[in-house]
């Protein structure tokens, strides 16, 4: 009979810690992306365990006082996740960090897709930098740029993200045509093409020629100030003042120059312009 | 029914906006729209490279207090169909898939969302994507079934990128960070 006492007290006495443990959960601070992890738990018995992150949801039954193994395919997207455990005596609940990983890929983006030469702050360059999970990169790293313009020597730029984003504003080349932009981040790299094209006219010049009843006029070669030929189709704008009054006509450039014909009653002034830019100014005597 | 109001101050030439939109207090009487519009307030001092317009800038804190405000009702009745308005790309992604599981899993997650404050940081020049820092004061609560199993109130940081569409702007990353990321 003694005995059978002393067994039970026993029994009571192992059992008594384990009923008294509350449960616990001890996740590490801060985990990368991907990464598996162990949760030690403490109590005793069997729990429910649950998990909750940006982009995942778990449930299962643990055995407490056992380390719960999560595994990274859980733990992909950064943000913070809640570990919880439940039993019937209630619940605990721990937090931790799940951090990007290191960068993997990247979005780049660049502004205009074409610009005139020679302006400046008008190509915009952006990298977004993620890791292999699309979780932005909160740590810095670094974003090299190379810049193949179609004539001269090719430029590099290192840019530091900050938050995930690096940036660069930077001036258009002297000469027209196309402007390679590689972007890469590690072994990762993207090429984008801006086209640059001539700026405004510059120095635009014509010449006249007199018939009997009219004058025939022709620029010389349109070129901006970088020497850069403006497109064909660019419009050209000759105006005409006389006795007869004021008349303009407006011409595509082709094969490099733009050509008009006026008839001319008296002395005449006749003008040309290129979009804001005026050219040269003739004066004729004029045909009676 | 919203509140809005707007400030705005030039700083070296430029227009930047600090405004806030404030839930109102009446009570929705659709059975959809049952979370109410959150307190917003978005600064937008620093925002670079490109300045915001007065327009955009109200109707990005606009857009990200409704995405809220989906988000919240989305994660407590467990319907996805709800992200549609102002989520995209991974953001929706991600949120659809917790929505997903909590469904098999019969969990629910409550929120109780005491306001953002939001600093717009970046502007890209194009006009296709805007960074927000966002430090919010959230209530979560998780349910499984009716029972809550977790109750944590607190002040976390969220990183945003919002992207334009064609009528509205939308929150296309929406990542929780460390406190000591911005």
């Amino acid at each position: 009979m003694n005995a059978l006492l002393t067994a039970r007290l026993l029994l009571v006495l192992i059992a008594l810690p384990a009923i008294g443990q509350p449960i616990g959960l001890r996740p590490p601070s801060a985990v990368a992306a991907g990464s598996p992890v162990s949760i030690a738990t403490s109590g005793a018995g069997t729990a429910t365990f649950y998990l909750l992150g940006p982009s995942h949801a778990v449930k299962r039954t643990v055995q407490l006082g056992q380390e719960v193994s999560i595994p990274g395919s859980d733990l992909s997207s950064s943000g913070l996740y809640q570990a919880i455990a439940c039993d019937s005596s209630g619940c605990a609940s721990a937090a931790f960090q799940v951090l990007p990983a290191s960068p993997a890929r990247f979005s780049f983006l660049v502004h205009p897709s074409r610009v005139p030469v020679n302006t400046a702050n008008a190509i915009n360059a952006t990298a977004l930098v993620f890791d292999r999970f699309e979780n932005t990169v909160l740590e810095p790293s670094s974003v090299a740029f190379r810049f193949s313009p179609g004539v001269g020597e090719p430029f590099n730029r290192r840019v530091p993200t900050e938050l995930g984003i690096a940036w660069l504003q930077m001036g258009s080349t002297s000469k027209q045509g196309p402007l390679r932009v590689l972007a890469s981040v590690g072994e990762n790299a993207e090429t984008r093409v801006i086209q640059q094209v001539a700026s405004e006219a510059c120095g635009l010049r014509m010449q006249a020629t007199s018939g009997p009843r009219n004058v025939r006029l022709q620029t010389e070669p349109v070129r901006d100030c970088g020497g850069n030929p403006l497109p064909d189709g660019t419009v050209v704008s000759f105006t005409k003042i006389d006795g007869a009054g004021r008349s303009t006509v407006d011409t595509p450039i082709k094969k490099g120059v733009a050509s008009a014909q006026f008839s001319v009653s008296g002395p005449a002034r006749i003008s040309v312009a290129c979009g804001v830019v005026l050219g040269n100014e003739i004066s004729l005597g004029g045909q009676p | 029914m919203t509140a809005a109001s707007l400030r705005v101050t030039p700083v070296v030439g430029v227009l930047t906006a600090c405004i806030t939109l404030i839930s109102g207090f009446e009570f929705s009487s659709s059975p959809v729209r049952a979370a109410s519009l959150p307190k917003v307030t978005m600064n937008a001092e620093s925002i670079r490279p490109r300045p915001i317009e007065q327009r955009t800038g109200e109707t990005v804190t606009q857009a990200y207090a409704r995405a809220w405000q989906d988000l919240a009702e989305s994660l407590e009745t467990n319907r996805t169909d709800l992200l549609g308005d102002y989520f995209t790309g991974k953001a929706k992604n991600r949120l659809s898939q917790r929505i997903s599981d909590q469904q098999k899993l019969g969990l629910r997650t409550r929120y109780v969302d005491r306001g953002h404050q939001v600093k717009a940081v970046f502007y890209s020049p194009d006009g296709g994507e805007m960074q927000l820092q966002d430090q919010a004061q959230v209530e979560m609560q998780i349910l499984d079934g009716d029972k809550a199993i977790s109750t944590s109130n607190s002040t976390q940081k969220y990183l945003v990128l919002m992207t334009p569409g064609a009528d509205r702007w939308y929150v296309r990353s929406l990542e929780e960070v460390p406190d000591n990321a911005f």
